[in-house]
């Protein structure tokens, strides 16, 4: 029996599609068996992320109108094995699909896959509720911005009363170099704020525009910082240990004892 | 019966009250106080009398009403001075009119939020809140009492909402988007400081003033 993941972040535009491809993909690469599904009704990215927008025949609302079958539906990767896409709709919106037949549907295939990703919209409405309705987890996308923070903030109180407990935090497209002079939110304010834990830190890189554009994960590329982040992020929803990387970690040994020195 | 209504005993914290008519001549009112011996005797015995109201009595007529009380009741007079009729007044207006504002701030009616309060989320209480947790932005308290956080405010509070401006709101740390008090609204400088203290704000001349609490 594997696990439904819901990939939320409340504000548009923070990457959750590009985290969703890129944990999808990490997962496959370690050997899992890995469904993505695009909740985005209606304005459908997933599969351009991951490169598949031309092999759609069927999607999401078609599986469960029961026009298809759902092996039907899915789209295997062209890279990795273990990694199938659904598809949403484009020519239909939220309202095409309901909360009940989510759950349906994504408690089908954790039953034949290790995990289901799913890419929730942006916004708190049907959307939304849809996506949420099947999981087991739920991950939060935010970006080093007080307006993004705002939304997640929104987003956790929603998942917590939808009893989807504890999400974990992914704070995407820091600047590492811009927090240090203390013009970007820095990490321990954001986990200050938001109160849940951090499952990973994903720098700003130039990597994950292109690879996008191109529908090749950045988790595929061995030199793109963003993709060994993702990478880690991939083995810790997997369960795995991982350090994090240098950049990361945003207090160094230093800023630690100051910030110590100054609660007192 | 008639007669009896012009005498009535009247039970305070601290002993009976006697209220007086004052229109009936003052044998009456002895004659009135006998009518009642017979239901009341047992019921009052031993207990004090510590003053009367409603009618103005002299040095004679008390010592009557004192001799009557005693005997007739089996009760200690302690005094038959008027009591003030101030408190009474007062109390009666207070449960005469709920619309005032809110005057639970020191003893009164509270609600407890545990937990961080996250965007979106709102309180509305006719009564004091405490919250164990943080109030994000996007979160408000709307209280007709006081408003005591014990952890960060970020998102708005109202304290003495229906118009009480003693209300006050205590935080951990006091960083409102916006602090209301009665009619009274302030946000945080735009480059303050951040505190690192338990913070009070209440209304001192007609403006929010934050203090360092503790």
């Amino acid at each position: 029996m594997g696990q439904v993941v819901v990939i939320t972040s409340g504000k548009g535009g923070v990457g959750k599609t590009t985290t969703t491809a890129n944990i999808g993909a990490g997962l496959a690469k370690l050997g899992k068996s890995v469904v993505v599904i695009d909740a985005d009704i209606g304005l459908r990215n997933l599969d351009v992320v991951l490169g598949l927008e031309n092999r759609i025949v069927y999607d999401i609302v078609d599986v469960v109108g029961g026009v298809c079958r759902m092996k039907q539906a899915l789209i295997k990767d062209k890279r990795n094995e273990g990694l199938y896409l659904l598809p949403a709709a484009q020519t239909k919106d939220k309202d095409a699909v309901n909360p009940d037949q989510m759950k349906e549907l994504t408690g089908k295939l954790k039953e034949e896959y290790d995990f289901v990703l799913v890419d929730c919209p942006a916004g708190i409405e049907q959307g939304f509720k849809n996506a949420i309705a099947g999981a087991d987890r739920a991950v939060v996308v935010t970006t080093p911005e007080v307006s993004a923070v705002r939304d997640a903030d929104r987003i956790i109180g929603l998942l917590e009363a939808a009893e989807l407990n504890n999400p974990r935090l992914i704070v995407n497209r820091v600047r590492v170099e811009m927090v240090k002079r203390g013009e970007m939110m820095n990490i321990e304010d954001m986990k200050d704020i938001l109160a849940i834990d951090l499952i990973g830190v994903v720098p700003d890189d130039e990597h994950v525009v292109i690879s996008t554009n191109r529908g090749e994960p950045a988790v595929h590329n061995e030199e793109s910082m963003s993709g060994q982040a993702f990478m880690n992020i991939a083995r810790r929803i997997n369960g795995d240990d991982v350090p994090y990387l240098d950049l990361e970690l945003q207090d160094g040994f230093f800023e630690r004892l100051k910030k110590l020195f100054t609660f007192k | 019966m008639g007669q009896g209504r012009f005498v009535a005993f009247k039970g305070t914290k601290t002993g009976i009250v006697l209220q007086l008519d004052d229109q009936p001549a003052f044998n009456d009112l002895l004659g009135a106080l006998d009518d009642l011996k017979e239901q009341a005797k047992s019921f009052f015995k031993g207990a004090k009398v510590i003053g009367t109201e409603g009618r103005k009595l002299n040095i004679e007529e008390k010592r009557a009403l004192a001799r009557a009380v005693e005997a007739s009741f089996g009760m200690q007079v302690v005094s038959l001075e008027m009591v003030k009729p101030k408190p009474e007044p007062v109390k009666a207006e207070a449960k005469k009119e709920p619309e005032g504002p809110f005057q639970g701030l020191e003893e009164g009616i509270t609600k407890f939020v545990r937990g961080t309060m996250r965007s979106g989320r709102s309180v509305e209480f006719k009564g004091n809140v405490i919250v164990l947790g943080d109030v994000n932005p996007g979160a408000e308290i709307i209280a007709d009492g006081n408003i005591v956080i014990f952890g960060t405010l970020r998102g708005v509070a109202h304290a003495g909402a229906d118009g009480n401006d003693k209300a006050y709101v205590v935080a951990t740390r006091l960083l409102p988007t916006q602090l209301r008090i009665a009619s009274l609204i302030t946000r945080p400088p735009e480059d303050g400081p951040m505190p690192d203290h338990p913070e009070i704000a209440h209304i001192r001349e007609k403006h929010i003033m934050i203090e360092p609490y503790l």
